[in-house]
């Protein structure tokens, strides 16, 4: 038996210990899921925990037999996201002064070279705003496969489509992906040289 | 095979999930179309920046939080309380401070004279503890004059001799010589006769002080 099916049980039985255990093992997986979806941090947590909530709320629901815990815990952080997506889609705007904020949330550490820091960090935000301007269909299946490591047979799980679906979706989403990069940099390359920079 | 249908196929091919005969037309139709390469860079580019992609770390305080959202604060189970409790004596410094207490108790011990061994109810009694304190540092005390004193006396001593040796030898009456010993002698400066009289004078001087530096150290002396 898998330890978080074990983990599930004592926590199906009252034992606070293995809920604490599961969130400790799961919140990170999430946290990035979420993320990745919205790009901003203090909304990602918020999400990580309500996705939680939702687990907490519905744990007896989950049948060790119908697939693994990640499998399942996954798709409960996906039906949310796609809920919140649908629920916020109004109030979104590209560009607030949260995400302002958020990137200056990252400040480099004084040990770390800067040069790398400011390439890490310049790949990180690349990735971001390609992933947010993908549709939500292709960026979850980019995101489930490439970020979040999971097979093909449990993205079908999580999406709750086929297989073949789902390789179509990765497919068209990191060639979409791919485009938008280059976009990106196609348009970042003259603003740097007028800016200046090297 | 098209342009599209190797856009289709092109995830597949770069995971080598294709069957050998697909394979075979993606490999045919990239060597003869730029464009198509370009697109499969491009492709295998993406893949390695999202699979190069750092975690994010969240909060440290995102889980605690999240179960106090569901379970509420979690009260500890009995054993983590007992483990609290005694979490302080798994210290070093407790070892440190029972070291010391020791320490101290047998330095105490030794100044108020008792012995554990034999422990009477008179022991017991503080102002007996006080006399023996005041006894033994008394007695230290008087120990340590003595030493100090015996140390200026062999120093006097020391020093006379020093004199002695470094004064020119009085002139002597023609005495018949000695032949020195084969292999030669390291006793260059011999005291004469008349200086090791004196140096004798002084031993019995030195010797009479001692007794009167022991007699003024004595701890009846000292103690009242």
């Amino acid at each position: 038996m898998e330890p978080d099916a074990e983990l599930v049980k004592r926590c199906l039985k009252g034992d606070e210990g293995a809920w604490a255990a599961l969130l400790q093992t799961h919140t990170r997986k999430i946290y990035n899921l979420c993320y990745r979806f919205t790009g901003r941090t203090a909304e990602s947590e918020d999400l990580t925990q309500e996705v939680f909530i939702k687990v907490f709320q519905t744990l007896k629901t989950y049948d060790a037999a119908q697939g693994t815990f990640v499998t399942w815990v996954n798709r409960v952080a996906r039906n949310h996201l796609v809920d919140h997506y649908r629920r916020t889609k109004k109030d979104r705007v590209t560009s607030s002064l949260e995400d302002a904020l958020g990137g200056l949330e990252e400040r480099p550490s004084p040990t770390a070279a800067p040069a790398a820091h400011v390439e890490s960090r310049e790949r990180k935000e690349l990735l971001q705003r390609g992933l947010e301007r993908l549709s939500p269909d292709l960026r979850e299946a980019v995101v489930l496969r490439d970020l979040q490591d999971l097979d093909y047979a449990e993205i079908a799980q999580v999406l709750g489509v086929p297989e073949g679906t789902v390789k179509s979706r990765i497919n068209r989403g990191r060639l979409e992906l791919a485009r938008v990069l280059k976009r990106m940099e196609q348009v970042k390359g003259p603003a740097r040289a007028a800016g200046g920079e090297p | 095979m098209t342009h599209l249908e190797l856009e289709n196929l092109a995830s597949d091919y770069l995971e080598s999930e294709l069957v050998e005969v697909q394979r075979l037309q993606v490999e045919a139709h990239l060597r003869d179309c730029a464009g198509c390469r370009e697109v499969m860079a491009d492709l295998r580019r993406v893949m390695d920046l999202c699979r190069s992609a750092e975690e994010l770390e969240p909060a440290p305080w995102l889980v605690p939080k999240i179960l106090r959202a569901t379970v509420g604060e979690r009260k500890p189970s009995f054993r983590e309380r007992w483990s609290a409790f005694f979490r302080p004596t798994a210290q070093p410094r407790l070892a440190y401070a029972v070291a010391m207490a020791i320490f101290s108790f047998s330095i105490i011990v030794n100044a108020a004279g008792l012995d554990l061994r034999k422990v009477t109810l008179a022991d017991l009694n503080p102002r007996h503890w006080f006399y023996q304190a005041n006894r033994t540092g008394h007695l230290l005390y008087a120990r340590a004059e003595k030493f100090y004193y015996d140390l200026r006396v062999v120093y006097e001593i020391e020093s006379r001799f020093r004199q002695l040796r470094s004064q020119p030898s009085e002139p002597q009456p023609e005495a018949p010589r000695q032949e020195p010993a084969p292999g030669g002698s390291t006793d260059r400066g011999a005291p004469t006769p008349t200086q090791l009289a004196s140096v004798g004078g002084l031993v019995t001087v030195a010797a009479s002080s001692l007794t009167v530096v022991t007699t003024t150290a004595s701890p009846r002396r000292i103690s009242r």
